[in-house]
């Protein structure tokens, strides 16, 4: 199949790479990158969650998006969001509530909530339901996952 | 006085909690090795099928293909998946039966393993899967138990290895596809029992074949070093077992191999099982290279073993109008699926979880493990308990009802007490019991006397129910149980742990590491836990059966008790005093009748290393046997509402009420029941594994149509934790690992039956069993 050189930006660093088109920007982040924060729990088949990132600050399912849909856009996965060393509140939320058992599913989780607050910055539970139902958890049974975010939105709220 | 504990029952945060939420932890998928070549699996389309022909050239000539192995390159030796089976000492014996090769010219499932490539990457390994070429002998199937037992079903297996109690399999040869039969030693006269009732209630249930379904698919590396030594990453939960089962297949010393763990994207019983690791091990050694063997999900839920005891599992129980139970009979033909795996274990393991909850004055028990061409059915978190719990409680609420006593009065007036026997036998004797306060506390909770048997009308009904439970922490004495672990101070004054138990999701080594803590008089911050690898760890048998806390707890316990009195030895000499004046707290020795006279730890952990004088590593270890394995304890409380035009349940609220004994970290403790209880719930009503009856395919292969739960299926849930300390528990602790999934199933089929009067005897209940219940229940009342 026939490359083409592209241009991404992710975490704020800039990467030159030769994609086909077929390549997915899962494939890109962990194969090419070596960016393996971002997870595969099905079969890009969208059924999951444990893939999700941000573009722009949208959450997308990367394993059903195709990479040279990405060139030139910010893209932000679970190893990008501390700043200076400093955790995201919804990051810091997790660990302090419990929200985290085996941590597969937690880098997509994280990065839906932190989508959630950004268009949201003061969900209700049933917004947060809505908003993570997507991203399958097999550990925690969602309650402190809820709980966590609940408590990032007051968080972030004092500006934290 | 006891002093205050410090670092036990705080709710402390996940020791690898900022590496989880920043996207640092490894998972054996993210690791990717110099030269690493991808492996994967050829899957049987046949669900019966011999294997005459397989040509290999078309996929041996695709440019980046590295090797292609068939039955021709596996060791002929049988083996099996289930690693329980090398869980044994003398005198106990496992009833595992070695039933599989690596690969066979024989494929006895939909899925079953045929070949595998290794190749430059996973879309080559892909490809070259497709070009392999199989000429199929397709056999008559079986999907059916009770079709599988007759004289002219298919035969699945000819010979297969027993295994034998004194740790090697012996020849056997299977007839009517009945792999085992095994039946319990009887208690008391059941016969004279159910004379002595003046009721016999007997049901019938079918279970589910439930998906452990982590989301991290199967992933293994295999990478043979240059004098031949095998380094092995596998999810496992039972490392050293692993190491001696794949050093078995290959007939390799286990010193030879390195059997390592990274974190595990859940496992959930899954990594109770060698699956096909050895495939991996294959590859490895015809490249020579380091192979990852990856599996897709549709793979995993396809060739990994299920939830077992699918089949009818039958319980008969006599009673008397006072409430006595005077026998209990329980006959369990388990539907093992290919090869036995954990199907009669975890039927060993059903029919005697109930032991140490209600009291009866006669029992007996047996379970037939039947061949079909189904997928095996493996280990799943709550190992059989799940699947008895959700026939038996229903029969408690039967009899309850036959006698005119209320559930919960009918439950409390069996409840075994402080000193009964334990699950395996008056030797093992209860030592803690909160099971009647786990029910007071859930009936007042969920409003039991306000909602319970409150008839009414209208298309939206709702009743209440409850499950009660009983497990176990750790397998002791059905199995032996053993842990080690080592205890090294630091110059700092901080230490390293180094323990086995699996990494997967539990969060063990916190909770591990509080007990350091405590025993050590340091802080959560200051132990460091070495974990993964059986060349840097000692033996371990891991993490299953609910024993990770209990049995892996006090191990650690008396390892950091000897560190602990090493230290203060030395601090001794060094102060003039006698050990026994000495303590330790927040990293300071003191003399306990004057507080004021103090030494850092640290100057005396340093000392020992840096002297002129004696040198002391400062070190505590133990290899530890439990002598019993308390149960935890565990009702649930639902409220459902039924909606009699389409069959749907929901869950309104649920109340789960555990005694796990005193919480070592209450929020990991909350954290198993509250995902145990979305698994559980799952299994109640919306987890539905289909199979094409006709051709043993498996139809759900991923989460679109094998649904697990998401937030928003998530009811009004409350915990309650009843804190009796055990006394043979690390801190009072006992396990809590698996009570979480097991009586969600049960308990909603109670309060289905409290809303709508029918009984539902098949699991998932889903819609279309809830109508056709109802259906039946309007005929035959009119």
């Amino acid at each position: 199949m026939k490359k083409e050189l592209a241009t991404f930006i992710v975490n704020g660093e800039q990467y030159e790479e030769a994609i086909t088109p077929n390549m997915t920007l899962l494939e890109l982040l962990r194969e090419r990158l070596g960016i393996t924060g971002t997870k595969q729990g099905c079969t890009g088949s969208g059924n999951c969650g444990a893939c999700t990132v941000l573009v722009d600050g949208n959450p997308v399912l990367s394993c059903l998006t195709l990479a040279a849909t990405v060139r030139g856009q910010n893209i932000t996965t679970i190893e990008g969001l501390a700043k200076d060393n400093v955790l995201d509140p919804v990051q810091k939320a997790f660990i302090d509530y419990g929200a985290i058992q085996c941590g597969f599913c937690t880098p997509g989780m994280v990065l839906s909530a932190r989508a959630l607050l950004n268009r949201n910055p003061n969900p209700t539970k049933a917004e947060i339901k809505e908003a993570l139902a997507g991203n399958l958890c097999r550990c925690t049974g969602y309650v402190k996952i809820v709980d966590a975010v609940l408590a990032a939105a007051k968080n972030s709220g004092k500006g934290g | 006085m006891k002093p205050e504990l410090s670092v036990v029952g705080k709710r402390l945060p996940d020791i690898s909690g900022v590496e989880k939420v920043s996207g640092a932890v490894r998972f054996i998928s993210d690791i990717s090795l110099p030269g690493m070549l991808i492996g994967k699996v050829l899957h049987s389309p046949y669900a019966h099928a011999g294997i005459s022909q397989i040509d290999t050239s078309e996929a041996e000539k695709l440019r980046g293909v590295k090797a292609v192995i068939t039955y021709k390159d596996s060791p002929q030796k049988q083996f099996t998946g289930t690693l329980m089976n090398l869980q044994c000492v003398e005198g106990i014996e496992a009833f595992g039966v070695y039933d599989r090769l690596v690969l066979e010219d024989k494929v006895r499932y939909v899925g079953d393993a045929v070949a595998a490539v290794a190749a430059i990457d996973e879309r080559t390994a892909e490809e070259a899967i497709g070009l392999i070429k199989v000429k199929y002998e397709p056999l008559p199937a079986v999907f059916d138990e009770m079709e599988a037992m007759k004289n002219d079903a298919p035969k699945i297996h000819g010979r297969v290895q027993k295994r034998q109690a004194d740790g090697f399999p012996g020849e056997a040869i299977v007839e009517k596809n009945i792999a085992v039969h095994v039946a319990h030693k009887p208690i008391g006269d059941v016969e004279q029992g159910f004379r002595d009732a003046d009721y016999i209630i007997e049901e019938s249930a079918y279970t589910s074949k439930q998906r452990q379904s982590p989301l991290e698919t199967f992933h293994c590396i295999a990478i043979f070093d240059a004098i031949g030594k095998l380094t092995l990453w596998t999810q496992t939960q039972l490392p050293y077992l692993t190491r001696r089962m794949i050093a078995y297949i290959f007939d390799m010393p286990e010193g030879m191999i390195r059997v390592r763990n990274e974190y595990t994207g859940g496992a959930f019983g899954l990594g109770l099982a060698v699956s096909r690791e050895p495939i991996c091990i294959l590859l490895a050694k015809k490249t020579g290279r380091p192979v990852k063997l990856i599996y897709t999900r549709p793979e995993d839920f396809v060739d990994r073993p299920t939830r077992s005891c699918v089949g009818p599992y039958t319980i008969k129980m006599g009673v008397k109008k006072d409430g006595t139970i005077t026998a209990v009979e329980r006959k369990v033909i388990a539907n093992s699926g290919a090869y036995v795996e954990c199907s009669a274990l975890s039927g060993l393991i059903a029919t005697s979880v109930a032991n140490p909850l209600y009291r009866r004055d006669s029992y007996k028990a047996e379970i037939d493990a039947v061949y079909t061409n189904k997928l095996s059915c493996g280990a799943m978190r709550g190992f059989g308990n799940p699947e008895e719990t959700f026939i038996r409680e229903q029969v408690m609420d039967e009899a309850a009802e036959k006698i005119g006593m209320d559930p919960l009065e009918f439950r409390l007036k069996n409840l075994c007490q402080i000193g009964d026997p334990g699950t395996f036998g008056p030797e093992f004797p209860l030592t803690s019991i909160a099971m009647a306060d786990c029910i007071k506390a859930g009936a007042e909770k969920i409003g039991w006397k306000e909602k319970r048997g409150k008839k009414q009308q209208g298309t939206r009904r709702r009743g209440v129910g409850v499950s009660c439970m009983a497990h176990n922490s750790g397998a002791y004495p059905a199995h032996a149980e053993i842990s080690n672990a080592i205890i090294k101070f630091n110059e700092d004054a901080s230490v390293t742990l180094t323990v086995f138990p699996a990494s997967i999701g539990t969060l063990a080594f916190g909770t591990l590491a509080q007990i350091a803590a405590e025993e050590l008089g340091l802080s959560y911050e200051d132990v460091h836990v070495v974990w993964g690898d059986t060349d840097a760890t000692a033996f371990e048998i891991g993490s299953h059966a609910s024993r990770t806390t209990y049995i892996i707890g006090n191990t650690v316990q008396r390892a950091a008790a000897e560190a602990k009195k090493k230290l203060l030895k030395r601090a001794a000499t060094k102060l003039g005093v006698s050990p026994e004046e000495l303590d330790i707290r927040n990293k300071k020795i003191f003399v306990k009748s004057k507080p004021e006279k103090i030494i850092s730890a640290a100057e005396i952990t340093k000392e020992g290393l840096y002297t002129r004088g004696d040198v002391e590593q400062i070190t505590g270890t133990c290899s530890f046997r439990p002598s019993t394995s308390p149960p935890p304890y565990q009702a649930v409380f639902t409220e459902v509402e039924v909606d009699t035009e389409t069959g749907e349940v929901e869950v309104v609220k649920m109340v789960v009420v555990n005694d796990s004994g005193i919480s070592i970290n209450p929020m990991v403790v909350e954290g198993q029941l509250e995902g145990g209880a979305a698994q559980g719930l799952g299994y109640a009503l919306w987890e539905h594994p289909v199979m094409d009856n006709r051709t043993g395919e498996v139809l759900t292969t991923d989460f679109d149509t094998y649904k697990i739960a998401s937030t928003l299926d998530i009811p009004e849930m409350e915990l309650i934790l009843i804190e009796q300390p055990e006394p043979t528990g690390p801190f009072g602790a006992k396990g809590v690992g698996e009570p979480g999934c097991v009586n969600q199933a049960a308990s909603v089929a109670n309060a289905i039956y409290d809303a709508v009067g029918i009984r539902i005897l098949e699991l998932p209940m889903t819609p279309e069993k809830v109508l056709k219940e109802l259906k039946q229940n309007q005929n035959a009342s009119k």
